[in-house]
Protein backbone atom coordinates (compact mmCIF):
# COMPACT_ATOMS: atom_id res chain seq x y z
CA UNK A 1 0.00 0.00 0.00
CA UNK A 2 1.47 3.57 -0.94
CA UNK A 3 2.40 5.60 2.31
CA UNK A 4 2.21 9.38 2.18
CA UNK A 5 3.96 12.32 3.70
CA UNK A 6 2.86 15.51 4.09
CA UNK A 7 5.57 18.06 3.50
CA UNK A 8 5.40 22.37 2.65
CA UNK A 9 6.35 23.64 -0.21
CA UNK A 10 6.49 26.98 -0.21
CA UNK A 11 4.07 27.17 2.83
CA UNK A 12 1.41 24.99 0.75
CA UNK A 13 0.85 21.42 2.78
CA UNK A 14 1.11 18.92 0.28
CA UNK A 15 0.53 15.34 0.17
CA UNK A 16 2.61 13.12 -1.73
CA UNK A 17 3.73 9.68 -1.97
CA UNK A 18 6.46 8.23 -0.24
CA UNK A 19 9.28 7.90 -2.52
CA UNK A 20 8.60 10.81 -4.78
CA UNK A 21 11.04 13.70 -5.67
CA UNK A 22 9.91 17.19 -3.95
CA UNK A 23 9.91 17.57 -7.69
CA UNK A 24 7.27 15.62 -9.04
CA UNK A 25 5.02 16.77 -5.37
CA UNK A 26 5.85 20.19 -6.64
CA UNK A 27 4.48 19.83 -10.15
CA UNK A 28 1.77 17.69 -9.31
CA UNK A 29 0.51 20.24 -7.44
CA UNK A 30 1.18 23.53 -9.83
CA UNK A 31 4.21 24.62 -7.69
CA UNK A 32 6.36 25.58 -11.27
CA UNK A 33 9.97 24.45 -10.37
CA UNK A 34 12.16 25.25 -13.59
CA UNK A 35 14.03 22.34 -15.06
CA UNK A 36 15.97 20.93 -17.84
CA UNK A 37 17.37 17.46 -17.06
CA UNK A 38 14.51 16.03 -15.58
CA UNK A 39 12.10 13.87 -17.68
CA UNK A 40 8.95 12.32 -15.87
CA UNK A 41 9.65 8.35 -15.26
CA UNK A 42 13.73 8.26 -16.08
CA UNK A 43 15.88 8.61 -13.04
CA UNK A 44 17.72 11.97 -11.78
CA UNK A 45 20.58 12.65 -12.27
CA UNK A 46 20.74 16.08 -10.94
CA UNK A 47 22.71 17.89 -13.11
CA UNK A 48 21.20 21.20 -14.90
CA UNK A 49 21.07 22.27 -10.74
CA UNK A 50 17.82 24.30 -12.00
CA UNK A 51 15.21 23.08 -10.07
CA UNK A 52 17.27 23.81 -6.91
CA UNK A 53 15.24 24.99 -3.47
CA UNK A 54 16.35 26.18 -0.44
CA UNK A 55 15.62 22.93 2.24
CA UNK A 56 15.06 23.91 5.82
CA UNK A 57 16.66 21.95 8.27
CA UNK A 58 16.93 22.45 11.89
CA UNK A 59 16.78 26.04 10.95
CA UNK A 60 19.35 26.28 8.64
CA UNK A 61 18.84 26.79 4.81
CA UNK A 62 20.59 24.20 2.25
CA UNK A 63 20.18 24.75 -1.36
CA UNK A 64 20.02 21.62 -3.04
CA UNK A 65 18.08 20.13 -6.29
CA UNK A 66 14.44 19.19 -5.94
CA UNK A 67 14.85 15.96 -8.83
CA UNK A 68 16.94 14.16 -5.85
CA UNK A 69 15.72 15.13 -2.73
CA UNK A 70 12.73 12.40 -1.64
CA UNK A 71 9.69 13.77 0.51
CA UNK A 72 9.98 13.53 4.07
CA UNK A 73 6.88 13.76 6.68
CA UNK A 74 7.48 17.58 7.90
CA UNK A 75 9.85 18.70 5.32
CA UNK A 76 10.04 22.59 4.74
CA UNK A 77 11.05 23.27 0.91
CA UNK A 78 11.31 27.07 -0.39
CA UNK A 79 11.29 26.74 -4.10
CA UNK A 80 11.10 30.83 -4.98
CA UNK A 81 13.17 32.58 -2.53
CA UNK A 82 14.98 36.08 -3.78
CA UNK A 83 18.40 33.26 -2.74
CA UNK A 84 17.47 30.36 -4.97
CA UNK A 85 15.83 33.37 -7.86
CA UNK A 86 19.32 34.52 -8.09
CA UNK A 87 21.31 31.18 -8.11
CA UNK A 88 18.75 30.03 -10.90
CA UNK A 89 19.04 32.67 -13.19
CA UNK A 90 22.56 32.52 -12.73
CA UNK A 91 22.71 28.68 -14.08
CA UNK A 92 20.19 29.43 -16.81
CA UNK A 93 22.26 32.27 -17.61
CA UNK A 94 25.46 30.32 -18.15
CA UNK A 95 22.82 27.56 -20.10
CA UNK A 96 21.83 30.06 -22.24
CA UNK A 97 25.29 31.55 -23.44
CA UNK A 98 26.22 27.98 -24.11
CA UNK A 99 23.28 26.95 -26.47
CA UNK A 100 21.39 30.04 -27.46
CA UNK A 101 19.89 28.20 -30.50
CA UNK A 102 17.21 26.18 -28.98
CA UNK A 103 13.99 27.47 -27.88
CA UNK A 104 13.92 25.26 -24.63
CA UNK A 105 17.18 26.61 -23.44
CA UNK A 106 15.75 30.33 -24.36
CA UNK A 107 12.60 29.43 -22.53
CA UNK A 108 14.44 28.15 -19.35
CA UNK A 109 16.11 31.42 -19.38
CA UNK A 110 13.00 33.78 -19.82
CA UNK A 111 11.73 31.43 -17.57
CA UNK A 112 14.26 31.96 -14.69
CA UNK A 113 14.24 35.96 -15.14
CA UNK A 114 17.23 35.91 -17.59
CA UNK A 115 17.55 39.36 -18.78
CA UNK A 116 20.85 40.00 -20.33
CA UNK A 117 23.64 37.26 -20.89
CA UNK A 118 26.63 38.97 -19.73
CA UNK A 119 29.35 36.37 -21.18
CA UNK A 120 29.84 36.02 -25.10
CA UNK A 121 27.62 33.54 -26.92
CA UNK A 122 28.69 30.04 -28.06
CA UNK A 123 26.42 28.29 -30.14
CA UNK A 124 27.28 25.05 -28.80
CA UNK A 125 24.69 22.03 -30.04
CA UNK A 126 24.78 20.34 -26.48
CA UNK A 127 24.24 21.03 -22.79
CA UNK A 128 24.62 17.59 -21.71
CA UNK A 129 21.47 17.22 -20.16
CA UNK A 130 21.93 13.77 -20.32
CA UNK A 131 18.07 12.92 -21.32
CA UNK A 132 19.22 11.22 -24.08
CA UNK A 133 21.52 9.00 -22.58
CA UNK A 134 19.26 8.07 -20.20
CA UNK A 135 16.13 7.43 -22.55
CA UNK A 136 18.28 5.23 -24.41
CA UNK A 137 19.43 3.23 -21.67
CA UNK A 138 16.23 3.06 -19.42
CA UNK A 139 13.37 3.82 -22.12
CA UNK A 140 14.80 1.62 -24.81
CA UNK A 141 16.54 -0.18 -23.21
CA UNK A 142 19.65 -0.03 -25.17
CA UNK A 143 22.48 1.94 -23.96
CA UNK A 144 23.69 2.74 -27.67
CA UNK A 145 25.02 6.35 -26.01
CA UNK A 146 26.87 7.40 -23.12
CA UNK A 147 29.06 10.20 -21.96
CA UNK A 148 32.45 10.39 -23.25
CA UNK A 149 35.30 12.00 -21.81
CA UNK A 150 35.64 14.90 -18.55
CA UNK A 151 35.12 18.21 -18.08
CA UNK A 152 35.21 20.75 -21.16
CA UNK A 153 35.71 17.78 -23.01
CA UNK A 154 32.60 15.80 -22.37
CA UNK A 155 30.37 14.97 -24.32
CA UNK A 156 27.20 12.06 -25.24
CA UNK A 157 28.69 9.50 -28.12
CA UNK A 158 28.10 6.34 -29.60
CA UNK A 159 31.15 3.46 -28.32
CA UNK A 160 34.31 4.46 -30.25
CA UNK A 161 32.42 7.16 -32.06
CA UNK A 162 31.03 4.22 -34.17
CA UNK A 163 27.04 3.54 -34.39
CA UNK A 164 26.47 0.72 -31.81
CA UNK A 165 24.67 -2.32 -33.33
CA UNK A 166 22.68 -1.61 -30.19
CA UNK A 167 21.11 1.14 -31.03
CA UNK A 168 17.42 0.28 -32.27
CA UNK A 169 16.51 3.41 -34.28
CA UNK A 170 13.78 4.21 -31.82
CA UNK A 171 14.28 8.17 -31.79
CA UNK A 172 13.63 8.48 -27.93
CA UNK A 173 17.09 10.46 -27.62
CA UNK A 174 15.99 12.91 -30.45
CA UNK A 175 12.49 13.54 -28.92
CA UNK A 176 13.63 14.20 -25.97
CA UNK A 177 16.32 16.20 -27.13
CA UNK A 178 15.97 20.08 -26.11
CA UNK A 179 17.93 21.14 -28.62
CA UNK A 180 16.32 19.73 -31.27
CA UNK A 181 13.45 22.87 -31.12
CA UNK A 182 14.40 26.08 -33.18
CA UNK A 183 14.47 29.58 -31.71
CA UNK A 184 11.04 31.07 -32.46
CA UNK A 185 12.91 33.31 -35.01
CA UNK A 186 14.87 30.33 -36.17
CA UNK A 187 18.58 29.55 -36.25
CA UNK A 188 20.58 32.28 -35.27
CA UNK A 189 23.75 33.56 -36.94
CA UNK A 190 26.89 33.88 -35.07
CA UNK A 191 27.45 37.53 -33.73
CA UNK A 192 23.38 37.95 -34.24
CA UNK A 193 22.06 35.70 -30.96
CA UNK A 194 20.24 37.40 -28.55
CA UNK A 195 16.92 35.88 -25.96
CA UNK A 196 13.86 35.87 -27.40
CA UNK A 197 11.56 39.29 -27.59
CA UNK A 198 8.21 37.04 -28.00
CA UNK A 199 9.41 34.65 -25.29
CA UNK A 200 10.10 37.81 -22.69
CA UNK A 201 6.32 39.04 -23.01
CA UNK A 202 5.07 35.74 -21.61
CA UNK A 203 7.75 36.45 -18.96
CA UNK A 204 6.42 39.57 -17.71
CA UNK A 205 2.47 37.57 -17.17
CA UNK A 206 4.46 35.26 -15.41
CA UNK A 207 6.12 37.76 -13.45
CA UNK A 208 3.12 38.88 -12.30
CA UNK A 209 1.72 35.06 -10.69
CA UNK A 210 5.59 33.95 -9.39
CA UNK A 211 6.03 30.53 -8.04
CA UNK A 212 2.89 28.55 -9.22
CA UNK A 213 2.09 26.71 -12.79
CA UNK A 214 0.20 28.87 -14.95
CA UNK A 215 0.41 26.38 -17.88
CA UNK A 216 2.52 29.29 -19.35
CA UNK A 217 3.50 28.30 -23.31
CA UNK A 218 7.04 27.98 -21.99
CA UNK A 219 7.07 24.73 -20.16
CA UNK A 220 6.06 23.53 -23.83
CA UNK A 221 9.77 24.25 -25.00
CA UNK A 222 11.53 22.77 -22.05
CA UNK A 223 9.47 19.75 -21.88
CA UNK A 224 7.90 20.41 -18.39
CA UNK A 225 6.63 18.06 -16.26
CA UNK A 226 2.73 19.24 -16.81
CA UNK A 227 3.05 19.27 -20.23
CA UNK B 1 50.28 -5.56 4.22
CA UNK B 2 52.19 -9.04 3.37
CA UNK B 3 54.27 -8.95 6.58
CA UNK B 4 51.02 -8.24 8.76
CA UNK B 5 49.58 -10.91 6.77
CA UNK B 6 52.54 -13.36 7.87
CA UNK B 7 52.52 -12.06 11.34
CA UNK B 8 48.43 -12.99 11.19
CA UNK B 9 47.76 -9.07 12.42
CA UNK B 10 45.30 -9.56 9.13
CA UNK B 11 43.10 -11.48 7.95
CA UNK B 12 40.86 -14.58 9.55
CA UNK B 13 41.45 -15.35 13.16
CA UNK B 14 43.90 -12.51 14.05
CA UNK B 15 46.56 -13.43 16.98
CA UNK B 16 44.46 -16.61 17.22
CA UNK B 17 40.59 -14.97 17.78
CA UNK B 18 37.49 -15.31 16.36
CA UNK B 19 38.22 -12.17 15.07
CA UNK B 20 39.00 -11.19 11.06
CA UNK B 21 40.09 -7.52 9.18
CA UNK B 22 40.94 -7.38 5.78
CA UNK B 23 43.05 -4.24 4.27
CA UNK B 24 42.59 -4.39 0.34
CA UNK B 25 44.34 -1.60 -1.59
CA UNK B 26 43.05 -0.52 -4.90
CA UNK B 27 44.24 1.68 -7.64
CA UNK B 28 42.50 4.89 -8.08
CA UNK B 29 40.72 6.50 -11.07
CA UNK B 30 43.72 9.14 -11.71
CA UNK B 31 41.60 12.02 -11.51
CA UNK B 32 41.13 14.76 -8.62
CA UNK B 33 37.27 14.01 -9.10
CA UNK B 34 37.71 10.42 -7.77
CA UNK B 35 39.00 12.08 -4.13
CA UNK B 36 35.60 13.05 -3.68
CA UNK B 37 33.23 10.90 -1.36
CA UNK B 38 30.63 9.21 -3.86
CA UNK B 39 32.95 9.70 -6.68
CA UNK B 40 35.66 7.43 -5.43
CA UNK B 41 32.83 4.84 -4.53
CA UNK B 42 31.57 4.93 -8.21
CA UNK B 43 35.16 4.45 -8.95
CA UNK B 44 36.00 1.25 -6.52
CA UNK B 45 32.83 0.25 -8.13
CA UNK B 46 33.97 0.24 -11.39
CA UNK B 47 31.87 2.89 -12.28
CA UNK B 48 32.81 6.02 -14.17
CA UNK B 49 34.37 8.51 -11.19
CA UNK B 50 31.73 10.85 -11.17
CA UNK B 51 29.81 12.33 -7.83
CA UNK B 52 26.14 11.29 -7.32
CA UNK B 53 23.45 13.75 -5.60
CA UNK B 54 24.42 13.20 -1.78
CA UNK B 55 20.91 14.03 -0.60
CA UNK B 56 21.00 10.13 0.61
CA UNK B 57 24.74 10.09 2.57
CA UNK B 58 27.27 7.13 2.22
CA UNK B 59 26.92 6.33 5.63
CA UNK B 60 23.65 5.01 5.03
CA UNK B 61 23.90 3.83 1.46
CA UNK B 62 27.55 4.41 -0.04
CA UNK B 63 29.77 1.56 -1.46
CA UNK B 64 27.89 -1.27 -3.06
CA UNK B 65 24.92 0.62 -1.26
CA UNK B 66 26.21 -0.25 1.54
CA UNK B 67 27.06 1.85 4.78
CA UNK B 68 30.03 3.23 4.16
CA UNK B 69 32.55 4.67 6.63
CA UNK B 70 34.99 6.95 4.72
CA UNK B 71 38.36 8.06 5.89
CA UNK B 72 41.21 8.92 4.61
CA UNK B 73 44.56 7.62 5.38
CA UNK B 74 45.61 10.34 7.55
CA UNK B 75 42.87 9.74 9.85
CA UNK B 76 43.58 6.16 10.10
CA UNK B 77 46.96 6.44 11.08
CA UNK B 78 45.58 8.66 13.55
CA UNK B 79 43.66 5.77 15.58
CA UNK B 80 46.17 3.76 16.70
CA UNK B 81 47.55 6.20 18.74
CA UNK B 82 44.34 7.21 20.27
CA UNK B 83 43.33 3.56 21.10
CA UNK B 84 46.75 3.27 22.90
CA UNK B 85 46.46 7.07 24.68
CA UNK B 86 42.68 7.56 24.77
CA UNK B 87 40.84 10.17 23.29
CA UNK B 88 41.60 13.06 26.49
CA UNK B 89 45.86 12.30 25.16
CA UNK B 90 44.42 13.48 21.87
CA UNK B 91 42.08 16.50 22.13
CA UNK B 92 44.54 17.93 24.22
CA UNK B 93 46.39 18.53 20.95
CA UNK B 94 44.90 21.30 18.85
CA UNK B 95 42.20 24.07 19.58
CA UNK B 96 38.97 24.28 20.73
CA UNK B 97 36.96 23.52 17.65
CA UNK B 98 39.66 21.46 15.87
CA UNK B 99 41.49 18.53 18.05
CA UNK B 100 44.66 16.49 17.05
CA UNK B 101 47.30 17.36 14.38
CA UNK B 102 48.15 17.85 10.77
CA UNK B 103 50.52 16.98 7.94
CA UNK B 104 51.27 20.39 5.78
CA UNK B 105 53.17 20.16 2.79
CA UNK B 106 55.36 22.92 2.49
CA UNK B 107 56.08 24.61 -0.71
CA UNK B 108 56.50 27.30 -3.08
CA UNK B 109 59.24 30.51 -2.37
CA UNK B 110 59.72 29.09 1.01
CA UNK B 111 63.52 27.94 2.44
CA UNK B 112 62.25 24.98 4.17
CA UNK B 113 60.06 22.88 1.83
CA UNK B 114 58.90 19.55 2.90
CA UNK B 115 56.18 17.81 5.28
CA UNK B 116 55.77 18.92 8.56
CA UNK B 117 53.10 17.87 10.83
CA UNK B 118 51.92 20.40 13.84
CA UNK B 119 49.14 20.64 16.25
CA UNK B 120 46.27 22.33 14.55
CA UNK B 121 45.51 25.49 16.23
CA UNK B 122 49.58 26.60 15.40
CA UNK B 123 49.57 30.08 13.58
CA UNK B 124 50.52 30.24 9.94
CA UNK B 125 53.48 32.41 10.68
CA UNK B 126 55.08 29.87 12.96
CA UNK B 127 54.93 27.38 10.27
CA UNK B 128 56.50 29.58 7.51
CA UNK B 129 58.72 31.27 9.70
CA UNK B 130 59.74 29.37 12.24
CA UNK B 131 59.96 25.74 10.76
CA UNK B 132 59.56 27.61 6.87
CA UNK B 133 62.48 29.15 7.46
CA UNK B 134 60.96 32.28 5.96
CA UNK B 135 61.13 33.09 2.05
CA UNK B 136 63.70 31.13 0.10
CA UNK B 137 65.18 34.60 -1.46
CA UNK B 138 64.58 37.13 0.84
CA UNK B 139 61.68 38.79 -0.27
CA UNK B 140 58.46 39.62 1.49
CA UNK B 141 56.32 36.80 1.50
CA UNK B 142 52.97 37.96 0.26
CA UNK B 143 50.10 35.13 0.30
CA UNK B 144 50.11 31.58 0.97
CA UNK B 145 47.53 29.47 -0.58
CA UNK B 146 46.02 26.97 1.43
CA UNK B 147 44.32 24.04 1.25
CA UNK B 148 45.14 22.45 -2.08
CA UNK B 149 44.21 23.97 -5.63
CA UNK B 150 40.40 24.51 -3.92
CA UNK B 151 41.84 26.47 -1.05
CA UNK B 152 41.95 29.82 -0.88
CA UNK B 153 45.17 32.53 -0.94
CA UNK B 154 45.50 34.47 2.10
CA UNK B 155 47.66 37.79 2.42
CA UNK B 156 50.13 38.36 5.16
CA UNK B 157 48.04 40.50 7.40
CA UNK B 158 46.18 37.16 8.14
CA UNK B 159 48.99 35.32 8.84
CA UNK B 160 48.07 35.57 12.42
CA UNK B 161 44.99 33.25 12.05
CA UNK B 162 45.78 29.81 13.42
CA UNK B 163 45.60 26.44 11.38
CA UNK B 164 42.37 24.98 12.56
CA UNK B 165 38.99 23.91 10.39
CA UNK B 166 36.84 27.33 11.27
CA UNK B 167 39.53 30.16 11.27
CA UNK B 168 40.45 29.10 7.41
CA UNK B 169 37.27 28.68 6.34
CA UNK B 170 36.12 32.02 7.87
CA UNK B 171 39.12 33.45 6.04
CA UNK B 172 37.68 31.79 2.92
CA UNK B 173 40.16 29.12 2.42
CA UNK B 174 40.49 25.52 4.20
CA UNK B 175 42.97 23.31 5.77
CA UNK B 176 41.77 21.27 3.01
CA UNK B 177 44.69 18.43 1.77
CA UNK B 178 47.28 20.69 4.17
CA UNK B 179 48.79 21.97 1.21
CA UNK B 180 50.72 25.46 1.52
CA UNK B 181 52.52 27.04 -1.29
CA UNK B 182 53.88 29.86 0.15
CA UNK B 183 54.06 32.91 -2.50
CA UNK B 184 56.64 35.97 -3.04
CA UNK B 185 56.18 39.34 -4.08
CA UNK B 186 56.68 38.37 -7.60
CA UNK B 187 53.61 36.36 -7.70
CA UNK B 188 50.52 37.67 -9.53
CA UNK B 189 47.44 36.80 -7.95
CA UNK B 190 45.52 37.25 -10.87
CA UNK B 191 47.67 34.54 -12.47
CA UNK B 192 47.35 32.30 -9.65
CA UNK B 193 43.92 32.41 -9.52
CA UNK B 194 44.22 31.12 -13.17
CA UNK B 195 46.53 29.30 -12.72
CA UNK B 196 44.12 26.95 -10.43
CA UNK B 197 41.13 27.19 -12.43
CA UNK B 198 42.77 25.78 -15.38
CA UNK B 199 43.61 22.64 -12.99
CA UNK B 200 40.03 22.74 -12.25
CA UNK B 201 38.73 22.63 -15.28
CA UNK B 202 40.58 20.03 -16.62
CA UNK B 203 39.83 17.74 -13.35
CA UNK B 204 35.93 18.76 -13.24
CA UNK B 205 33.77 15.66 -14.29
CA UNK B 206 31.64 18.00 -16.25
CA UNK B 207 28.25 16.43 -14.95
CA UNK B 208 26.65 19.41 -13.53
CA UNK B 209 26.18 22.91 -14.86
CA UNK B 210 27.69 25.51 -12.84
CA UNK B 211 30.98 23.25 -12.53
CA UNK B 212 31.53 23.02 -16.01
CA UNK B 213 30.15 26.03 -17.56
CA UNK B 214 31.12 27.97 -14.94
CA UNK B 215 34.74 27.44 -13.84
CA UNK B 216 34.74 27.54 -17.57
CA UNK B 217 34.02 31.04 -17.83
CA UNK B 218 35.67 32.19 -15.28
CA UNK B 219 38.58 31.05 -16.82
CA UNK B 220 37.52 32.73 -19.52
CA UNK B 221 37.49 36.36 -18.10
CA UNK B 222 40.19 36.12 -15.90
CA UNK B 223 41.64 35.10 -19.07
CA UNK B 224 40.47 38.12 -20.55
CA UNK B 225 42.04 40.10 -17.49
CA UNK B 226 45.06 38.81 -17.44
CA UNK B 227 45.45 39.87 -21.23
CA UNK B 228 44.81 43.11 -21.19
CA UNK B 229 40.68 42.71 -22.53
CA UNK B 230 38.88 42.88 -18.67
CA UNK B 231 36.29 45.16 -18.13
CA UNK B 232 35.67 46.43 -14.21
CA UNK B 233 32.18 45.08 -14.60
CA UNK B 234 33.35 41.39 -14.68
CA UNK B 235 35.07 41.71 -11.27
CA UNK B 236 31.48 42.00 -9.76
CA UNK B 237 30.47 39.27 -12.54
CA UNK B 238 33.16 37.20 -11.01
CA UNK B 239 32.32 37.41 -7.64
CA UNK B 240 28.67 36.91 -8.26
CA UNK B 241 29.64 33.61 -10.48
CA UNK B 242 31.66 32.32 -8.11
CA UNK B 243 28.81 32.75 -5.30
CA UNK B 244 26.73 30.62 -7.61
CA UNK B 245 29.10 28.01 -8.16
CA UNK B 246 29.25 27.47 -4.78
CA UNK B 247 26.42 27.02 -3.64
CA UNK B 248 24.50 25.09 -6.31
CA UNK B 249 27.72 22.90 -7.45
CA UNK B 250 26.74 18.86 -7.54
CA UNK B 251 29.70 17.81 -5.00
CA UNK B 252 32.50 19.20 -3.03
CA UNK B 253 34.87 19.96 -6.26
CA UNK B 254 32.49 22.10 -8.03
CA UNK B 255 31.35 23.86 -4.11
CA UNK B 256 35.13 24.70 -3.16
CA UNK B 257 36.22 25.60 -7.13
CA UNK B 258 35.71 29.13 -6.88
CA UNK B 259 37.47 29.74 -3.58
CA UNK B 260 41.38 30.59 -5.80
CA UNK B 261 39.16 32.92 -7.16
CA UNK B 262 36.64 34.71 -4.13
CA UNK B 263 40.08 34.62 -1.88
CA UNK B 264 42.25 36.94 -4.24
CA UNK B 265 39.11 38.68 -5.34
CA UNK B 266 38.46 39.49 -1.27
CA UNK B 267 42.37 39.95 -0.37
CA UNK B 268 43.70 41.06 -4.02
CA UNK B 269 41.38 43.00 -5.12
CA UNK B 270 43.55 45.95 -6.13
CA UNK B 271 45.54 43.34 -8.63
CA UNK B 272 42.69 42.38 -10.44
CA UNK B 273 42.07 46.15 -10.64
CA UNK B 274 45.12 47.22 -12.06
CA UNK B 275 44.81 44.50 -14.10
CA UNK B 276 41.47 45.94 -15.45
CA UNK B 277 41.95 49.76 -15.38
CA UNK B 278 45.89 50.34 -15.70
CA UNK B 279 46.20 47.29 -17.81
CA UNK B 280 49.17 46.37 -16.06
CA UNK B 281 50.32 43.63 -13.79
CA UNK B 282 51.95 44.47 -10.56
CA UNK B 283 53.78 41.87 -10.16
CA UNK B 284 55.05 41.47 -13.57
CA UNK B 285 54.29 37.96 -14.59
CA UNK B 286 51.40 38.19 -17.18
CA UNK B 287 52.64 37.80 -20.63
CA UNK B 288 50.44 40.36 -21.91
CA UNK B 289 50.36 43.15 -19.94
CA UNK B 290 54.64 43.64 -19.25
CA UNK B 291 57.44 44.90 -21.64
CA UNK B 292 60.94 44.22 -20.68
CA UNK B 293 63.40 47.19 -21.22
CA UNK B 294 67.55 47.13 -20.75
CA UNK B 295 69.02 49.35 -18.38
CA UNK B 296 71.58 51.29 -20.73
CA UNK B 297 73.43 52.43 -17.11
CA UNK B 298 74.12 48.76 -16.35
CA UNK B 299 74.45 46.50 -19.31
CA UNK B 300 77.68 45.44 -20.19
CA UNK B 301 76.94 44.34 -23.51
CA UNK B 302 77.95 41.34 -22.11
CA UNK B 303 75.38 39.91 -25.09
CA UNK B 304 74.77 36.95 -23.13
CA UNK B 305 70.82 37.78 -23.33
CA UNK B 306 70.90 38.28 -26.98
CA UNK B 307 72.49 34.79 -27.47
CA UNK B 308 69.62 33.60 -25.07
CA UNK B 309 66.49 35.30 -26.78
CA UNK B 310 64.59 32.49 -28.75
CA UNK B 311 62.78 35.29 -30.47
CA UNK B 312 65.88 36.90 -31.92
CA UNK B 313 64.31 39.83 -30.20
CA UNK B 314 67.90 41.81 -28.69
CA UNK B 315 69.93 44.23 -30.80
CA UNK B 316 73.32 44.71 -30.06
CA UNK B 317 77.02 44.07 -30.06
CA UNK B 318 80.24 44.15 -27.99
CA UNK B 319 80.27 48.21 -28.21
CA UNK B 320 76.96 48.52 -28.34
CA UNK B 321 74.57 49.08 -25.01
CA UNK B 322 71.30 46.39 -26.14
CA UNK B 323 67.66 46.88 -26.47
CA UNK B 324 64.64 44.71 -26.88
CA UNK B 325 62.61 45.24 -29.83
CA UNK B 326 59.17 45.36 -28.45
CA UNK B 327 57.91 44.07 -31.79
CA UNK B 328 59.59 40.96 -31.69
CA UNK B 329 59.60 40.74 -27.44
CA UNK B 330 57.20 37.57 -26.35
CA UNK B 331 57.74 38.68 -22.61
CA UNK B 332 59.29 35.52 -22.26
CA UNK B 333 61.77 36.45 -19.93
CA UNK B 334 64.29 34.37 -20.38
CA UNK B 335 66.79 37.72 -21.30
CA UNK B 336 65.73 38.70 -17.37
CA UNK B 337 66.57 35.31 -15.61
CA UNK B 338 70.23 35.08 -17.79
CA UNK B 339 71.32 38.72 -17.27
CA UNK B 340 73.76 38.63 -14.50
CA UNK B 341 73.83 42.94 -14.12
CA UNK B 342 69.94 42.81 -13.53
CA UNK B 343 69.99 45.04 -16.21
CA UNK B 344 66.60 43.94 -17.89
CA UNK B 345 63.85 45.37 -16.42
CA UNK B 346 59.71 45.11 -16.11
CA UNK B 347 57.66 46.87 -16.64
Amino acid sequence: MLQYVTLKIDGAHIRAAKGTSVLDAAIEYGVCIPHLCHVPNLSDIGACRLCIVEHLVNGRSKVTTSCTLRVQEDMVIQSNTERIRKLRRNIAELLVAQAPNSRAIQDIAVRCGVKEVRYPFRNENCVLCGRCVRACSELAGARAIDFVGRGKGRRVDSPFGILSEFCIRCRTCIDLCPMTIMPCNGYMEPGEEHLCGACESQLLFADEVPGFCVECELGEGFQCGRY
Amino acid sequence: MQQARELGLLGENILGSSFGFDVQIVRGGGAFVCGESTALMASLEGKVGEPRPKDVHTVVDGLWHKPTTLNNVETWANVPSIMLNGSAWFASKGSKGSKGTKILALTGHIKNTGLVEVALGTPIHTVLFDIGGGSANGDRIKAVQTGGPSGGCLPADKFHLPIDFEALAEAGSMVGSGGMVVMDEDTCMVDVAKYFLTFLQDESCGKCVPCRLGIDRMLEIITDITEGRGKPEQISLLEELGHTISETALCGLGKTAANPVLSTLRYFRHEYEAHISKKDCPAGVCQALITYEIDPEKCTCCGVCKLACPHEAIIGDKERVHTIDLQLCQQCGICRSECKFEAVQVN
